[in-house]
């Protein structure tokens, strides 16, 4: 090679620098416009999902063209119920017995589609049987199901606050799982963090979310339903937190900022893991005495009514929870159990 | 040209020389390999601190300083075995240290050797030369050095030097009988492991993310960096960004030592290691040394070619081996074959830079008696508040136990380990400290007593390591988000691991300045129940100093429960 001498290095440098620059302007300048986020339309009464860059007055109009083709609508949404709860079987039967209900992944997860799993893998500390980490056997069956669908890659992720991701996905055993279904367990990684903005927010209005979350074709939020002293409950929205890099931020004016978030970051499916119920000392717990065995699943393509439903478990009402007010008020779903075509089955009476 | 034959033979089979090369580069791999296994523990601690237990020096203070002996430390004997045998082959073989400083040869750069234009020029060394011709060139090199090449003269320094490094020995060991571990900072193998872990690692970490964040987001490059990044943590570097306090420092340290190399080739091995005095002193009765034999014609080549020169003309090129590394560079370089290293039983002989008895003697009553001195400044009731030590140390006389290799800093998940800077005073200096607003103690993770070499954080299964009390956590009412600001904030207590909640949550009514009552949230601590994990200071959404934050307790047992 040419000896390179100190004046074509310099302008080697000076011109990479420049070529960043311009390449940083210019997707500046593509950030500007929001991008039109992909939302699928399963329910039957579209009201009831409003694409969140809709304005008020397209929140009238059903279907709007934009969403169907981002993402294709399952192919029939009559007929199927707006919720699906199952009780007393084991989890991933429960998992199955309920999407069946609801029409089949299939009509969430078209073939060749990208899907991101969210579970709740808060913490590192505890086995799955002390319900701060969602049921392993529920994501399990979730990977499974996308993939039987025919999904390209099914990617299943969170951040923890307490431990490693490694430590934290070995211990809730969800990585076993996972793995053995075919999925890919993910560590987040800190430079995925996307600054977007929230066009429909109240109180938030930007937010660093993780881009594969946001791209995802089809992405599916597994809570586990558990205490927690401010939300008092943490149930799908408060799942969506781990999708965001600043967090302590979203704590002021909760129940606002987290409808506000979720108006961004909208899971086409919603399965709620009420397998074992953490019923006090959430979000970590770590005593068996906290913990309740329910049994049950919600399954809905609308996240405030799965946590609508979820919060009943728990003895409250929907209206309880500040995030299911706010939501509800932003019309980001429905948490009016009583109009909602609920399915209840029952596997092992 | 002879010379070019002898070149071209030894290219093709695999001499001595090599053989100590390859054996360097197997070792540092190993120490890297140990280093990068020390990381959550993910290779069993045993494993991953082998090299510290190899150590002779840190295990022989650490003993005198505990008064206590560990099975595991039993296999730096090996070290002492090897040296007994083949002097400082260690300095010479497997030190990484060593390998570094033969890496990084600015001695070179700072005096490059003569080219063989001015061999000519300055009538160059024959092989029938004699020493009288060789100091000749000497004297040329000498005076011609300076103005042709460099700043500096090519003067090592003076050979009286090298007894630095055994009355630093005498120093460390005088202290470690008074309960002082402190000198073990200039331990070889500490220095190496706490450079990594303090200052190279989380360098090159930083460097990796702003490279990562830069090309992430490039057309094309995202899934390749997404992809690279993925291969890298937590294999190589951690899978958070970790902060390292006053990292300058220890980069500073190591860069020191690194720079010392551009006065003379090792420069601290030959002037300053401890180690290396320790182990040139087992050398004087090492089996395997270096001899000289009639054949030598007095070329002068070993003399140049010695990393630690040690090699002296004045006579007959013999060596000292207390400060021979069996690099076998001079074996390499005789071009008559008139170096052997044969085994015998002698004693070698003394040197005139060896300290005299008088000087060993005044060092040691100064170490014990400054010791004593720094010890008595220390009362417990001036303890620093913020003295937190990982999670059975304070039980357990972690200072005087602990030989500042800095395994358990690397071996956190979350950088919450730090050397101490001004918490531990002293007689503390560089040991591990707990500091929460860099990191908290893990509830699943018990890595730092597993890779501790001298059981100075106690190796406790993971249940037992939840029981420790490392400190107590105390809410600033002032500056607290719901006490002082009737705000709505319950991280601390949501963080809180302790599955009955150290921190809870009373709820209380209070009534705006103009408005009406509402009910409010505040956190409390159970000192009962506080382990002093320090997540709550960590997350803690306050600016600056944490509104919750851990402090120290005494050595005693924690308070009893409420």
């Amino acid at each position: 090679m040419a000896k390179l001498s100190r004046r074509e290095f310099l302008r080697a440098v000076v011109t990479g620098f420049s070529a960043l620059t311009v390449q940083q302007l210019v997707s500046g300048c593509q950030r500007l416009s929001p991008p039109a986020t992909p939302t699928p339309t399963p329910s039957a009464n579209p009201t009831t999902e409003p694409p969140p860059s809709a304005t008020a007055a397209s929140q009238m109009s059903p279907v709007p063209s934009e969403t169907a083709q981002s993402n294709p609508t399952p192919s029939s949404t009559a007929g199927f119920p707006d919720l699906v709860v199952v009780r007393h079987g084991d989890p991933e039967e429960m998992v199955r017995r309920s999407l069946a209900a609801l029409g089949g992944l299939e009509r969430f997860v078209p073939k060749g589609s990208r899907v991101v799993i969210k579970p709740n893998i808060c913490v590192a500390y505890h086995s799955y049987e002390y319900a701060a980490t969602t049921n392993p056997w529920v994501v399990g069956a979730l990977v499974e199901l996308a993939l039987e669908a025919g999904a390209r890659s099914v990617r299943v992720m969170d951040s923890p606050f307490g431990g490693t991701p490694e430590e934290a996905y070995t211990r809730s055993g969800i990585a076993e799982q996972v793995q053995a279904a075919g999925g890919e367990m993910v560590a987040m990684k800190r430079f995925q963090y996307a600054a977007t903005d929230i066009p429909e927010g109240i109180s938030l209005h930007k937010a660093r979310i993780y881009d594969e979350v946001l791209n995802a074709d089809v992405l599916i939020d597994v809570p586990i339903a558990k205490h927690h002293n401010l939300a008092r409950l943490t149930l799908g929205m408060k799942n969506l937190m781990g999708t965001i890099l600043d967090r302590s931020e979203i704590h002021r004016d909760l129940g606002q900022r987290l409808a506000d978030l979720h108006s961004r970051v909208r899971p086409q499916l919603t399965v709620v893991d009420a397998v074992r119920v953490l019923v006090n000392h959430g979000p970590t717990g770590g005593s068996l005495e906290d913990v309740k065995q329910m049994d049950t699943i919600i399954a809905s393509a609308d996240l405030v009514a799965a946590d609508s439903y979820a919060a009943t478990l728990f003895g409250l009402q929907p209206g309880d929870l500040g995030y299911i007010r706010a939501a509800t008020e932003m019309g980001l779903g429905r948490s009016d159990l009583g109009g909602l075509r609920i399915e209840e089955l029952v596997v092992g009476a | 040209m002879a010379r070019n034959a002898r070149r071209s033979r030894h290219k093709q089979r695999l001499t001595w020389s090599h053989a100590r090369k390859l054996s360097q580069v197997i070792a540092l791999l190993a120490f890297l390999a140990s280093f990068l296994g020390l990381y959550s523990a993910r290779l069993p601690g045993s494993l991953a601190n082998l090299f510290l237990r190899l150590d002779p020096l840190a295990v022989l203070a650490q003993s005198a300083a505990s008064r206590t002996w560990l099975a595991g430390s039993a296999i730096a004997l090996l070290t002492l075995g090897l040296t007994l045998v083949f002097g400082r082959a260690w300095c010479g073989w497997v030190c990484p240290l060593g390998t570094l400083l033969d890496l990084l040869p600015l001695h070179r750069i700072a005096h490059p050797p003569f080219s063989d234009k001015e061999r000519q020029t300055f009538g160059p060394p024959s092989l029938a030369g004699k020493g009288e011709k060789m100091s000749k060139f000497g004297r040329l090199q000498g005076v011609m050095a300076p103005c042709k090449r460099s700043i500096f003269d090519y003067s090592p320094p003076p050979d009286s030097w090298r007894k630095a490094k055994i009355l630093l020995l005498i120093a460390i060991v005088g202290m470690a009988l008074a309960g002082n571990l402190t000198l073990l900072v200039l331990d070889p193998l500490t220095l190496s492991l706490r450079s990594l872990s303090s200052a190279i690692w989380p360098a090159l970490d930083r460097l990796v993310t702003a490279l990562e964040t830069t090309l992430y987001p490039l057309p094309g490059l995202g899934q390749a960096v997404a992809a690279f990044d993925t291969w890298a943590r937590p294999a190589l570097l951690p899978s958070q960004p970790l902060d390292s306090r006053a990292g300058w420092l220890f980069a500073a340290a190591l860069l020191a030592v690194v720079a010392l190399n551009a006065w003379a080739p090792r420069f601290w091995c030959r002037y300053l290691c401890p180690l290396g005095g320790l182990l040139g002193l087992l050398s004087r009765i090492a089996l395997v040394r270096r001899v000289v034999n009639e054949e030598c014609s007095g070329c002068a080549r070993c003399e140049r070619s010695c990393p630690t020169g040690t090699i002296d003309p004045q006579r007959g090129y013999a060596s000292d081996p207390a400060e021979c590394t069996l690099c076998m560079d001079c074996l390499e370089e005789c071009p008559r074959s008139s170096i052997r290293f044969p085994g015998r039983v002698s004693l070698a002989e003394a040197q005139p830079y060896d300290p005299g008895r008088r000087q060993a003697l005044a060092t040691f009553a100064l170490a014990i008696a400054g010791t004593s001195l720094v010890a008595a400044g220390d009362s417990s009731r001036e303890r620093h508040p913020f003295l937190l030590q990982p999670p059975g140390g304070r039980q357990n006389d972690l200072v005087q136990r602990c030989i500042r290799c800095g395994a358990c800093v690397r071996a956190c998940p979350t950088a919450a380990l730090q050397p101490a800077l001004a918490e531990a005073r002293l007689e503390g200096f560089w040991t591990p400290v707990l500091v929460p607003r860099l990191g908290y103690c893990d509830y699943s993770c018990n890595a730092c007593g597993q890779v501790c070499p001298v059981e100075a954080i106690p190796p406790l299964a993971l249940e037992d390591k939840r029981q420790q009390v490392i400190g107590l956590a105390a809410i600033d009412r002032d500056r607290c988000i719901a006490w002082a600001e009737q705000g709505e904030c319950i991280i601390c207590e949501e963080m809180c691991p302790v599955p009955q909640k150290a921190v809870y949550l009373e709820e209380t009514s209070m009534t705006e300045r103009n408005g009406p009552a509402r009910s409010l949230l505040r956190p409390h601590v159970d000192p009962g129940l506080c382990i002093g994990c320090g997540i709550c200071e960590y997350r803690c959404p306050v600016v600056g100093p944490a509104a919750i934050r851990v402090y120290s307790l005494g050595d005693e047992t924690p308070p009893a429960g409420i």
